[in-house]
């Protein structure tokens, strides 16, 4: 899977990638207007993360660029500008996401695995792990065969988790994820192992291994 | 600072004060002016008469006796003269007396001159006397002429100067009533009204200065607010996914994860703080100005579904009774009203307590258990509740409060029953 980080701060751009490495995705960079339109005009990438302002221009005309000539690239806008007006323009010009800076890597990671699997997969939209298998278009999951049911914070927790495989998420990433808009008013965020407790539950009675791990009681692993 | 005085009363006291005052002095001069001619008029005459009198009485060249039958005669017909045969001469006299006249039936005042004639080398000494205006009916007299004259200049000054003086200051009124309605938040200076006075167009130049000085360092300020907090969001990027980076390190132990725990939550706190001064920027530059009908019931309802798992893990009892109303307004603004009424209610109420949210007529009510009244002077100023205990980002309320202005709602509190209450009237 091939991943083209557009950020002009050397920085976050670095980090950004070495993440996403180490999650099998191949990274490339642009650190300006002019090299990030090259790259995407002669290259096509699975997902294109996107900053609005960069040396030398607009990253929206690079969105805009892209859909003119049709082409099928994810594109996740990760930009300073957390406004509704900019978020809604850039959702409009065809972006699939926008994540407002600054975020947290897993919760990037997520975003990307789900403009990925649904800009590729189609019809065909299962995740296998083990002994466990979600069908993303339906929401349903399997272990063993059997169908598990999950509440809706749990299905997005163990979303995120596989989205983030093998890598430690802090608290406080997966509380941003799941309460969205509220998350970062509080900084107590013990309602997340109550979640994280009951899907493990769930999971383990359905005969599905330990494979999600807790780091020191402050952060999270899912092995696969 | 006294009772408040008008400023063309001030320029019209001292004048009424100088007029009365000049026109008071004035009626005792004038009737010293009056009595000195008065009287030198009459003695003037008083000696013609002598003069004649002599004169006359000398020409006809009558024997002694007749000339003592005519004097007789003159001393009881002639009004205002006796004759008293006198043998020393003696100075002449003029004075002035106040006596009951028995013709007259009243107190009359005369101008008298006793003096001696001689005829036929006989001396007489005459009295003639003529009767004056009494002293008290004189003064009554310019008195009353005085008292009319002050009432037609006070009438006459209270008349100009409302006439004049109003015309001639109005360019000022025009100027106050501009500057009464100069609002820094709409980045605009008044339009002050022309003049073709010096001093108005001085003034009117010199506040418009004023207007632009200020509207230019509040838009500076504004401006500073924007960019240093967006300049932020980069670097707390860059440490967000350092650490998120960090995290992956396999020989992290437990005391350096709580350490990096820790600086995630301070993180979170800056990015907060940064995001909510952004928002107030955005809001004060009116970037929120699209409206359309809102269900308040519904939002209200979804926003707290959102909070469910707050209230559930700090033990809250939430109640809500919301009826059903619909606004005219900005659906982002009104979104995070409620959220942050909700956010602090959730973040101050102690374990076990209570939060009920109620919304009727337009009234929405939110309170929650608290342990006192809060100081309301400083409630809804920015960073003025800020706690490390609670960490908030110190601008929830202020966020609220500013919302509520823009969109001329009302939000008060008040604490009732061991209850914090908040309430926005719609």
């Amino acid at each position: 899977m091939k991943i083209l980080i557009i950020e002009d701060e050397p920085g976050l751009a670095e980090s950004i990638g070495a993440y996403l490495t180490a999650q099998d995705y191949l990274c490339e960079y642009a650190g300006t207007w002019a090299q990030a339109r090259e790259k995407v005009e002669l290259y096509r990438y699975d997902c294109i993360l996107l900053d609005l302002m960069l040396p030398g221009g607009d990253g929206m005309d690079i969105l805009e660029t892209l859909k003119k000539q049709g082409q099928q690239d994810g594109v996740i806008i990760i930009s300073a500008k957390g406004d509704y007006e900019t978020k809604i323009r850039g959702l409009h010009a065809g972006a699939d996401d926008y994540l407002a800076k600054p975020f947290h890597l897993p919760e990037l990671a997520a975003r990307i695995y789900s403009v990925i699997r649904r800009r590729s997969f189609g019809n065909h939209n299962d995740v296998v792990q083990n002994e466990l298998k979600v069908d993303l278009l339906s929401k349903t999951i399997t272990v063993h065969g059997e169908v598990v049911v999950l509440t809706k914070k749990e299905l997005d927790l163990l979303l995120f988790f596989i989205g983030n495989k093998n890598r430690v998420i802090a608290k406080s990433a997966l509380a941003e994820h799941l309460s969205g808009d509220i998350a970062d008013m509080f900084d107590n965020h013990d309602f997340v192992y109550a979640h994280v407790k009951n899907l493990k539950k769930k999971l383990t009675e359905a005969g599905y291994g330990n494979y999600l791990k807790t780091i020191y009681g402050t952060g999270y692993k899912w092995e696969g | 600072m006294g009772r408040m005085k008008k400023l063309l009363d001030q320029s019209l006291r001292p004048l009424v004060i100088y007029a009365f005052t000049v026109l008071v002095i004035s009626i005792p001069v004038y009737f010293l002016i009056i009595d000195v001619i008065w009287e030198n008029e009459l003695d003037k005459h008083h000696y013609a008469i002598r003069e004649k009198l002599e004169k006359r009485l000398t020409r006809l060249s009558l024997p002694d006796t007749a000339v003592d039958n005519m004097i007789n005669v003159l001393d009881k017909v002639q009004p205002g003269f006796s004759f008293n045969p006198t043998t020393t001469p003696r100075p002449d006299s003029l004075y002035t007396i106040i006596r009951f006249d028995s013709f007259m039936h009243d107190r009359e005042q005369f101008r008298c001159l006793t003096t001696d004639i001689r005829v036929n080398h006989k001396l007489y000494r005459v009295l003639i006397e003529t009767n004056m205006e009494e002293v008290d009916e004189t003064i009554l007299a310019i008195g009353g002429v005085t008292a009319f004259f002050i009432m037609l200049l006070l009438a006459g000054f209270i008349y100009l100067n409302r006439k004049t003086a109003l015309r001639i200051w109005q360019p000022f009124y025009d100027t106050l009533a501009g500057l009464r309605t100069f609002r820094l938040e709409t980045g605009k200076a008044v339009p002050l009204p022309a003049s073709d006075v010096t001093e108005f167009t001085d003034l009117n130049a010199s506040l418009d200065t004023l207007m632009q000085g200020s509207l230019a360092s509040y838009r500076q300020q504004k401006e500073f607010t924007e960019n240093a907090s967006h300049e932020l969001q980069t670097p707390l990027a860059i440490v967000k996914s350092r650490l998120d980076m960090l995290l992956q390190s396999q020989s992290l132990d437990a005391g350096q994860m709580r350490i990096v725990e820790q600086v995630y939550q301070a993180i979170n706190r800056v990015s907060r703080i940064n995001k909510n001064l952004l928002l107030l920027a955005r809001i004060e530059h009116s970037q929120f100005e699209e409206k359309e009908p809102i269900a308040l019931d519904e939002t209200l309802s979804a926003i707290a579904e959102q909070f469910s798992d707050r209230f559930e893990n700090n033990a809250l009892h939430y109640t809500e009774n919301i009826g059903p109303f619909t606004v005219e307004a900005n659906p982002v603004l009104t979104e995070i009203l409620l959220t942050n009424l909700l956010v602090n209610a959730v973040r101050y109420t102690p374990e076990d307590g209570e939060i009920r949210v109620h919304l009727d007529g337009g009234v929405l009510t939110i309170s929650n258990t608290g342990a006192g009244a809060l100081q309301t002077e400083n409630l809804f100023r920015r960073f003025a509740q800020a706690s490390d205990e609670h960490a908030g980002s110190g601008l929830g309320l202020a966020i609220a409060r500013e919302i509520c202005d823009r969109c001329g709602w009302r939000i008060c509190y008040d604490f009732t029953q061991g209850m914090h209450r908040f309430s926005v009237r719609f």
